[in-house]
């Protein structure tokens, strides 16, 4: 089991609408870097650097340093506090499913 | 928060199967307490198919919530349609065990060679938080369907 951030902080980062365009444009991109990030968003770099900080923190995104530059990338299990209920009901009902498929074929005999 | 902005986040699952089992069948094994427990494989206590009944489930407990679902039947059809709340978890928790308060819709269709059973489990409210769910409803219509297919894949 991963140790997911609370789920108040995922939410809490995610409400900012600037913050929310960056996570967006990581998610739409393999890996960016700051400049990439910042060029065409209407903020500065330091912003966008500060953004960068509390998506990391809040477990959504990765960083990666090559040489001088680092590449940012999602991290997918960082929205998984969110779709936990969501998706262990999408397995359960699935193989019940398939579990009540044999209940039918062994009363029927 | 507007209806339709609830409706538009609100999330859920939707399963469908053909049975080769008449609906009677099918419906049996549905409305049955003996027999919805063993295909649900979990046990239930209360159970009758009649409006307004109560009755719950016994689950996994995660944390502070103990592990019962409970439910009411909000709309029963014989051999056509079975309708019931679910609601369970703890505010305490976060994803498994977290507060849910969801409906349980289950659609029986005569086709040839048997019954087309569907369930829709709807209500998943995502985030739960109401002013950050404001904040944020537009930019989960973009994000969810890609981190949805991620979760789903488990």
């Amino acid at each position: 089991m991963i140790q997911a951030a609370p789920i108040d902080t995922v939410m809490r980062t995610l409400a900012d609408p600037t913050r929310r365009a960056v996570f967006e444009r990581i998610v739409k991109s393999d890996e960016i870097s700051v400049a990439e990030l910042t060029r065409g968003s209407g903020v500065t770099q330091s912003a966008v650097s500060q953004h960068l900080r509390s998506l990391k923190e809040a477990g959504l995104i990765v960083d990666r340093a090559q040489g001088r530059n680092v590449f940012y990338s999602a991290e997918p299990k960082g929205l998984v506090p969110l779709f936990d209920w969501m998706s262990h009901y999408a397995v359960f009902w699935r193989e019940r499913f398939a579990d009540l498929e044999t209940l039918l074929k062994e009363i029927d005999r | 928060m507007t209806a339709a902005a609830l409706k538009a986040d609100a999330r859920e699952i939707v399963v469908e199967r053909v049975f080769a089992h008449a609906p009677e069948k099918v419906w049996k094994a549905l409305t049955t307490a003996e027999l919805m427990g063993r295909w649900l494989r979990m046990p239930s206590k209360g159970f009758v198919p009649v409006k307004g009944n109560r009755f719950t489930y016994q689950t996994t407990a995660a944390g502070a919530w103990d592990g019962v679902i409970h439910c009411e039947v909000l709309d029963v059809k014989p051999k056509e349609r079975l309708v019931y709340s679910w609601k369970g978890g703890h505010e305490s928790n976060t994803g498994y065990g977290a507060p849910l308060n969801t409906v349980v819709t289950f659609t029986l269709t005569k086709v040839d060679g048997g019954t087309r059973l569907s369930l829709v489990h709807s209500g998943f409210v995502l985030p739960t938080n109401e002013t950050a769910f404001k904040g944020m409803s537009d930019g989960w219509q973009k994000v969810v369907p890609t981190i949805g297919e991620i979760a789903g894949e488990g």
